[in-house]
């Protein structure tokens, strides 16, 4: 019932009704705080508070179809940034640009696969952040500020872009296969303005005081009807991911590991990569061996593996140092994405 | 009643019109089925007055800002955009993309339901305005021109125009949002056009609404909307407009009464951001007036017309709201350290380039957008066209004379027009035209103590000024002595200013009338003519209420400074506007003050050749 397709139908083609809802909503709204000169809202000054806290995002991309930017949010106080997990952070360094035009290098602390999100870090640059702890679940119906690099618009010192919105909707995204892709299928929150445009995602959701209600997702169409979806992430959402990827759950200090003196290699499982040719080539499976055990419990050709009992591989070589760690005779967890699926292969050798 | 719907709902599965049916059902039972909860509602306190007072003003924005909003249409009905009308005898400002695919003749069409008949006046198509002239009335509605230096990212506005042709009934379409960003560079896409320090807004720019204003929420005029970011997205918005700064619009607006095709600008150097994150020259002309002002290669570029320079993404915004010839601040350090200056800025373009621009925009490459076809809420075209054929009859004739043909010129009606308007101020000042050639201009140099005497006649200018005395033709071999920074400068602006006053430029030489410019030092922007005379060019600058000449520049070439006589305190000898103060200067270097003590005209020995 609360599939995709009927969000989007109610977007498009029901759009009265809903516009008339918000209306009325927001006039009540309005008149509460009027009543009261110290809510008076000043869109100025939240937007431009929300600005400095986002930032814009530059990585590996830029051939057709992929941007190789995108937006982040911080988070905290010591420098990290919360982004949508994309092709952009396939490099060494992420490059991040702050609002005050100061370039820093982050690096990855960890991602979450099934929320399509990642946290970085930069080092001691003084960053400040929203407060996370601060709860700020949003309604339906509720206005709503959008901040993003979305097409890559600022560039340097200048502000990321802020757009106003409604939350149409607070569903799941569940989607129908092959009909649009994407990994997350979590709850959402539906927007009435075209937030999700290329470099958007990663981009800040704020409500009327300024705190952090939701992160901009990435873009979503409709492939049957041609429909791009503008939706965010819940906060809740959002901040268990985090919480998650900075108790360490997800991602490991590649330095700490120690090599076991019989370990698993990629070959005696059974599969070959593709080749390591960049700083950090993403571990796709190109062949499965006839009769070997990567092939007996369900691995294939095109696979991308995304984690190893539950930590982060974030390159061929992180995949090859991570399984010199297991001893040869021991089972372990691979999560892989094929194509818009999330699939956990129990390998045992 | 609602119940009923729901029972019969939940026994199927749910679609679209139920969906709709259930909110009619809500709304007809909140409305006339409830009577309790009617009472109710009553009974609540009435709105805040802010909130009423807010909403009020809200629609008297909007209401203002629609009658000043134009959709505009080719002459037979077809294509469409918007534009804004800017002042009561009916100029409209649009886009260059909306009016080049119906060539120099459109019509406008206002929410007094009535079409009225245009043409082109000038055109930038590099900054992608026009502006057009509606014919029919003197009290066109005007939009307010708001200040675009105090938009904020935050600020709500709203966007007026003709989305998608909708305006059939010629109402405009408001779109209403927030701005989304200022001081936006777009790069030029596949074309020169570029859009510079505009704003960014989320408020819904369609096609159609290109040349359109943008509005604050007090109804003044901020911005000229014009272009979108689509990518894959197809032609409509997603969320991302952007609006030429009315400042900008404003600094070309009489550039473009002119009814040339006019120009951006260069500052005639480049430059890079260094190592240091400085933004330095690169790269300068040494042709180049910056250079004369001291400008070298490695100086840090601090600050260009009012805004502090810390990226060159910024020295570039700033540049593109300025024409060429303007001459505005920059501040920049050397080793010596800081230097406060003027810049003149040079055209971005040959003029060839341009008209190559305008031939690849002219009718002929394709047709103008047109409506969708097949959508039932739009009549067919060929009822407009109809329409628009009957309204038109009894005006063709007028418009017919406000269009001429000329290179270089998008209506060469327009420049004579705004010359004739200089000209005809001329007339408060005294009669000038019936005085002879020979003048006899006395004066002092006071900080000098020196005396200067001018001679002005047909065969001979003869300057004095002290003991030093020089003579030069009245009419050419002028650039040699301008190159040495000659004092005699002087006597060849008195020869402009007299030539000017007794004869009138048109018949001094090719007189083009270029726009209003600043004057270094003094306020506003002032009525530019340029006149071609032998082997030397001459701009003159007329004060826009009194039309006397401020200043006259006398160039000898691209690569020399001009002379430059400065005109001040103006008083009446014999019934005649006369300058009491002339400052002679070179290069923003004053050379000396003359008082002027007497002008006199001799009788008799004169005024022949006219």
């Amino acid at each position: 019932m609360n599939s995709f397709h009927q969000v989007i139908g109610s977007v498009f083609q029901g759009s009265t009704y809903l516009l008339l809802f918000v209306f009325a909503s927001n006039c009540i709204r309005a008149s509460d705080q009027a009543r009261d000169p110290s809510t008076v809202i000043n869109n100025e000054a939240v937007i431009a508070t929300s600005q400095e806290k986002v930032v814009k995002l530059y990585g590996a991309g830029g051939v057709k179809g992929l941007e190789s930017y995108q937006s982040g949010i911080i988070i905290d106080n010591s420098g990290h940034i919360l982004t949508s997990w994309s092709t952009v952070l396939d490099v060494n360094k992420v490059r991040v640009v702050t609002f005050d035009g100061r370039r820093l290098d982050a690096t990855v602390v960890g991602m979450d696969p099934q929320n399509e999100l990642a946290v970085l870090k930069v080092d001691d640059a003084g960053l400040v952040g929203f407060d996370l702890t601060i709860a700020s679940a949003a309604t339906t119906g509720q206005r709503v500020f959008a901040i993003s690099n979305l097409f890559g618009i600022a560039a340097g010192n200048e502000s990321c872009s802020a757009q106003k919105g409604v939350i149409m909707a607070t569903t799941p995204l569940t989607t129908r296969r092959g009909k649009i892709k994407s990994l997350y299928q979590g709850r959402v929150y539906v927007l009435d303005v075209m937030t999700n445009n290329p470099g958007a995602s990663g981009g800040a959701l704020v409500d009327l005081k300024g705190h952090l209600v939701g992160m901009i997702g990435k873009e979503i169409r409709d492939e049957q009807a041609g429909i791009w979806l503008n939706y965010a992430l819940p906060m809740d959402v959002v901040k268990a991911s985090v919480d998650r990827i900075l108790s360490g759950t997800t991602s490991v200090q590649e330095s700490s590991l120690k090599a076991v003196a019989q370990p698993h290699r990629p070959s005696d499982i059974g599969i070959t990569l593709i080749p390591d040719v960049l700083a950090k080539t993403p571990p796709f499976v190109d062949q499965v061996r006839e009769g070997s055990a990567a092939l007996r419990c369900g691995l294939q050709t095109n696979d991308l593996i995304l984690l190893l009992n539950d930590q982060r591989v974030d390159s061929r070589k992180s995949l090859e140092k991570m399984l010199s760690t297991i001893n040869r005779a021991d089972s372990f967890y691979l999560l892989v994405q094929r194509g818009q699926e999330l699939i956990r292969i129990h390998v045992r050798p | 009643m609602e119940t009923t719907n729901t029972k019969t709902i939940s026994s199927r599965r749910m679609n679209r019109a139920d969906v709709s049916w259930i909110f009619l059902g809500m709304v007809s039972a909140w409305t006339s089925l409830n009577p309790s909860l009617l009472a109710q509602e009553r009974e609540a306190p009435t709105p805040s007055p802010v909130v009423l007072a807010a909403q009020q003003q809200r629609i008297e924005s909007m209401r203002k800002a629609s009658r000043a909003t134009v959709a505009v249409y080719g002459t037979d009905g077809q294509g469409g955009g918007s534009g804004v009308c800017i002042s009561a005898d009916g100029y409209v400002l649009t886009n260059f993309h909306v009016s080049s695919p119906f060539g120099h003749r459109m019509r406008c069409g206002l929410n007094d339901g009535k079409m009225y008949e245009s043409v082109v006046a000038g055109i930038d198509p590099t900054g992608d305005l026009a502006v057009l002239k509606m014919v029919g009335r003197d009290d066109f509605p005007v939009a307010e021109i708001g200040n675009s230096d105090e938009v904020r990212i935050g600020q709500w506005c709203f966007a007026a125009g003709n989305p998608f042709v909708l305006a059939t009934n010629l109402q405009p379409t408001i779109t209403y949002g927030l701005i989304s960003g200022v001081r936006r560079y777009q790069y030029p896409s596949g074309t020169i056009l570029e859009y510079s320090d505009c704003i960014q807004t989320d408020a819904a720019i369609n096609p159609g609404n290109s040349g359109g204003p943008l509005f604050n929420m007090r109804g003044e005029l901020i911005g000229i909307n014009g272009r979108c970011s689509f990518e894959k997205r197809g032609r409509v918005n997603v969320g991302v407009g952007y609006a030429i700064s009315i400042k900008q619009a404003m600094n070309f607006l009489w550039q473009l009464k002119s009814g040339r095709v006019v120009d951006h600008a260069t500052l005639g150097f480049t430059v890079a951001t260094d190592t240091n994150g400085k933004v330095t020259v690169s790269n300068i002309l040494e042709s180049s007036d910056a250079f004369r002002r001291g400008i070298h290669y490695g100086d840090e570029i601090l600050k260009l017309g009012d805004r502090e320079i810390s990226t060159t993404n910024q020295l570039k915004n700033i540049l593109g709201i300025y024409p060429d010839q303007w001459r505005i601040p920059i501040r920049y350090r050397n080793d010596d350290g800081i230097v406060d200056t003027f810049v003149r800025l040079q055209n971005l373009h040959l003029p060839s380039e341009l008209e190559e621009i305008i031939k690849g925009e002219s009718p002929q490459k394709g047709p103008p957008p047109q409506r969708k076809p097949g959508n039932p809420e739009i009549p067919p075209p060929d009822e407009k066209a109809d329409s628009l054929k009957q309204n038109k009859v009894a005006k063709t004739d007028a418009l017919a004379d406000l269009y001429v043909e000329k290179r270089g010129y998008s209506n060469y009606y327009f420049n004579r027009f705004e010359l004739d308007r200089i000209l005809s101020l001329r007339s408060n000042q005294g009669n000038w035209t019936e005085s002879s050639e020979s003048w006899k201009i006395s004066g002092e140099v006071p900080r000098e103590n020196l005396t200067v005497e001018i001679m002005l006649s047909d065969t001979t200018l003869a300057f004095r000024m002290g003991d030093k005395s020089e003579t030069v033709h009245p009419r050419q071999g002028w650039p040699q002595w301008i190159k040495q920074r000659s004092s005699i400068g002087l006597a060849m602006g008195m020869r402009i200013w007299q030539e000017w006053n007794r004869r009138g430029p048109r018949l001094m030489g090719d007189a083009i009338y270029l726009g209003r410019n600043p004057i270094v030092g003094r306020e506003g922007l002032y009525d530019v003519t340029r006149i071609t005379v032998s082997d030397f060019d001459v701009l003159v600058y007329t004060s826009p209420d009194t039309g006397l000449i401020e200043v006259i520049e006398i160039f000898s070439d691209n690569q020399t400074d001009p002379v430059e006589l400065y005109f001040d305190k103006y008083e009446p000898i014999d019934g005649r506007a006369s300058p009491k103060w002339i400052r002679l200067v070179y290069g923003l270097e004053t050379q000396f003050l003359v008082s002027i003590n007497s002008i006199q005209i001799q009788d008799g020995q004169g005024g022949k050749d006219l």
